[in-house]
């Protein structure tokens, strides 16, 4: 009882309530100090950008295309540049100085940085990628409503998160509950905030409004992904022919890493000038879906197949993390499912490798 | 090598530059950084990432002597941009470096084995070191025996210094060409390497086999030496993959779940054939 009582208590010691004015104000005076990313209502999509207006923010969002991975391991930037005679200039150029802060970033995004930051440190450290990470400030948001390509309950990655972020929004009957989840989180929220309520009793009701919002979420997402023993189960399936199906499906044009938060690949490329010796060193993302990725010199290829290489990622994401970095590489965001041109479907594939039947 | 950022190479000087054959050249080179240059050391097996500014990056193997303080080398076969460039270099050029990475042969674990080691073409550049980590302590290791093939006499790596290999104890050269031009003397074999595989006088359950060559060489190599009683843990291959970085991160190189530039590039047989994708 004791216990119980312990945790409220300091669930309500880090939560506050904001008002749809007073989230404004609060977005409006980070933005003075950091450059405040957030999902923004476009033409079309919704799109993570720098916020101008916090009324431009779309707190009702689904799963954007591109995740905010961009903002921390770039779609392109540059390593190096150099000039004639072979100085190397000017190492993190592209690299922002000022504190970002991304906002509104849903469970399984928040998961998916988690994910990277294991791939940008195991070993050696990518001073690209830390420096932006340590930069940034993380503020998630409560989703407020599932997409059937949502999976994220099939591995614990949503729609409920605990740890990851420094601050987590939830929209609750037009207000806004805010949770510290950092010492950091807690200092912009108390410098910058006006709180609307710190009442015990209040914050108690809105903490029950978020379990209801939460539940029913959890239960309008009926699709999973059996996970069970799934590493077992692609151990026996490497000559699966659902393999060979896929390929007759499966455009290989990269769509699906370029959507998904936690891929990551990447390819160095050195770009000169019209002097032929000056210029700079670049990466940009690259796709193991593509044909030229696995390409040596001489024209070999170890993956020239198509069914090798939609293989290679399913068996990265759901295999292989686990073994460089002991955590699942997919977090069910479903964006390689709704981006996909051919609507091809990691869930159907593992229930067809289980033998299940696959509803179409 | 600056520490903080990975990605940085440093100059590195060419102080000689020996031709191989028509198409490879080997480089010896040195840190232009004094700190660099004495902090860097390798083990057999391990690679650099050669920098030419403009040009690109390519992983290669290190294939000199690692007992060597003064310098390393590289030999570098012409066949794409890197390469192209590294090769038109002259003495006293400079161009980057950064590594060394990888695991290499493992050398520990082969110690007190018969060593049998396997190569083709430009496959022998990653093993010139493990040869001469044997002449330099000779007393840790069983038999040697050397088997590579080339496509012709002309192509042959090293061929100045196989009369210095046959001189270490204990050691066999044998050598096979695809094929000898019309004219030109030839008094090895002809055909390919698994050819020599006869002449093999090691026993199977105590030697340790180090492969490296084109993939379909390896394969066949695999399949002949499982035949012969070699162990799959006790064969060790050198694998090629496409790398950016060296470093696991631009996730290029990966083979199921290994990363070739970390884990690798030398695994055991045993562990290829165990993993999710298939190898050959």
């Amino acid at each position: 009882m004791l216990q119980k009582e312990n945790e409220i208590s300091v669930l309500i010691e880090n939560s506050r309530l904001l008002s749809p004015n007073g989230m404004n104000e609060f977005i409006r005076k980070l933005s003075a100090y950091y450059e405040v990313y957030a999902p923004i209502k476009g033409e079309k999509l919704v799109v993570f950008e720098k916020v101008e207006n916090p009324q431009d923010i779309a707190w009702d969002y689904e799963t954007t295309q591109i995740s905010p991975k961009k903002f921390l391991h770039k779609p392109f930037e540059i390593l190096f540049s150099f000039e004639d005679g072979g100085k190397i200039i000017n190492e993190n150029k592209d690299v922002v100085e000022k504190s970002q802060i991304l906002l509104g970033l849903h469970p399984c995004d928040v998961r998916a940085i988690e994910i990277l930051d294991k791939v940008f440190t195991k070993r050696y450290e990518d001073p690209y990628y830390m420096k932006r990470r340590k930069n940034s400030i993380i503020i998630a948001l409560t989703c407020s409503d599932a997409h059937e390509a949502c999976y994220c309950t099939s591995f614990g990655t949503g729609p409920r998160i605990d740890s990851g972020f420094d601050l987590l929004i939830t929209t609750l009957g037009g207000n806004y509950l805010v949770e510290i989840g950092s010492a950091r989180g807690r200092e912009i929220l108390s410098r910058y905030a006006d709180a609307l309520s710190t009442d015990s009793s209040i914050l108690m009701e809105y903490h029950r409004l978020k379990n209801a919002k939460l539940e029913i979420i959890e239960n309008k997402i009926s699709s999973k992904m059996d996970t069970e023993d799934i590493a077992e189960l692609l151990e026996q399936n490497i000559n699966h022919p659902l393999w060979e199906n896929l390929k007759e499906e499966c455009l290989a044009c990269g769509s699906c890493t370029i959507v998904c938060p936690t891929c990551y690949c990447f390819t160095i490329i050195d770009k000169v000038d019209l002097t032929l010796k000056s210029g700079e060193r670049q990466r940009v993302w690259d796709s193991c879906m593509l044909l030229e990725f696995a390409e040596v010199a001489l024209g070999v290829n170890f993956r020239s197949e198509r069914a090798a290489r939609i293989k290679q990622r399913v068996y990265h994401k759901l295999y292989s993390f686990e073994h460089q970095y002991y955590i699942r590489g997919c977090v069910g965001c479903g964006r390689c499912i709704r981006f996909c041109l051919k609507k091809i479907d990691p869930r159907k594939i593992i229930a067809e490798l289980r033998g299940e039947p696959i509803e179409q | 090598m600056s520490s903080s950022n990975p990605y940085m190479p440093s100059m590195v000087k060419i102080i000689d530059v020996t031709e191989e054959t028509k198409d490879t050249k080997t480089i010896k080179l040195t840190f232009v950084d004094d700190e660099v240059r004495n902090k860097f050391s390798f083990k057999p097996g391990q690679f650099n990432m050669l920098t030419v500014l403009g040009v690109g990056e390519a992983p290669l193997s290190i294939s000199s002597d690692p007992g060597e303080k003064e310098y390393f080398s590289h030999t570098i076969r012409r066949v794409g941009n890197v390469t192209g460039a590294i090769t038109k270099l002259c003495v006293g050029d400079t161009f980057g470096a950064r590594g060394p990475y990888g695991n290499g042969w493992p050398m520990d674990k082969i110690q007190d084995k018969n060593i049998l080691i396997i190569a083709g073409g430009i496959g022998l550049a990653p093993l010139r070191p493990v040869i001469y980590s044997i002449k330099n302590e000779r007393e840790n290791y069983g038999k040697m025996e050397i088997l590579y093939g080339a496509r012709t006499p002309g192509d042959c790596l090293y061929r100045r210094e196989y009369d210095e290999w046959k001189k270490i104890p204990h050691t066999r050269l044998l050598l096979t060409v695809d094929s000898v031009p019309e004219g030109m003397e030839w008094e090895h074999d002809v055909g390919v390497v698994t050819l020599l595989f006869d002449k093999i006088s090691l026993n199977p359950t105590e030697t340790a086999v180090l492969i490296c060559g084109p993939e379909i060489m390896m394969k066949f190599s695999v399949q002949k030496l499982l035949e012969m009683g070699f162990k799959d843990k006790d064969i060790y291959l050198s694998m090629e993959r496409r790398m950016n970085c060296g470093i696991s991160k631009c996730g290029l190189c990966q083979i199921g779940p290994k990363f070739v530039c970390q884990d690798g590039p030398v695994f055991s047989y045993f562990e290829l054939c165990n993993l999710t994708e298939k190898i050959f």
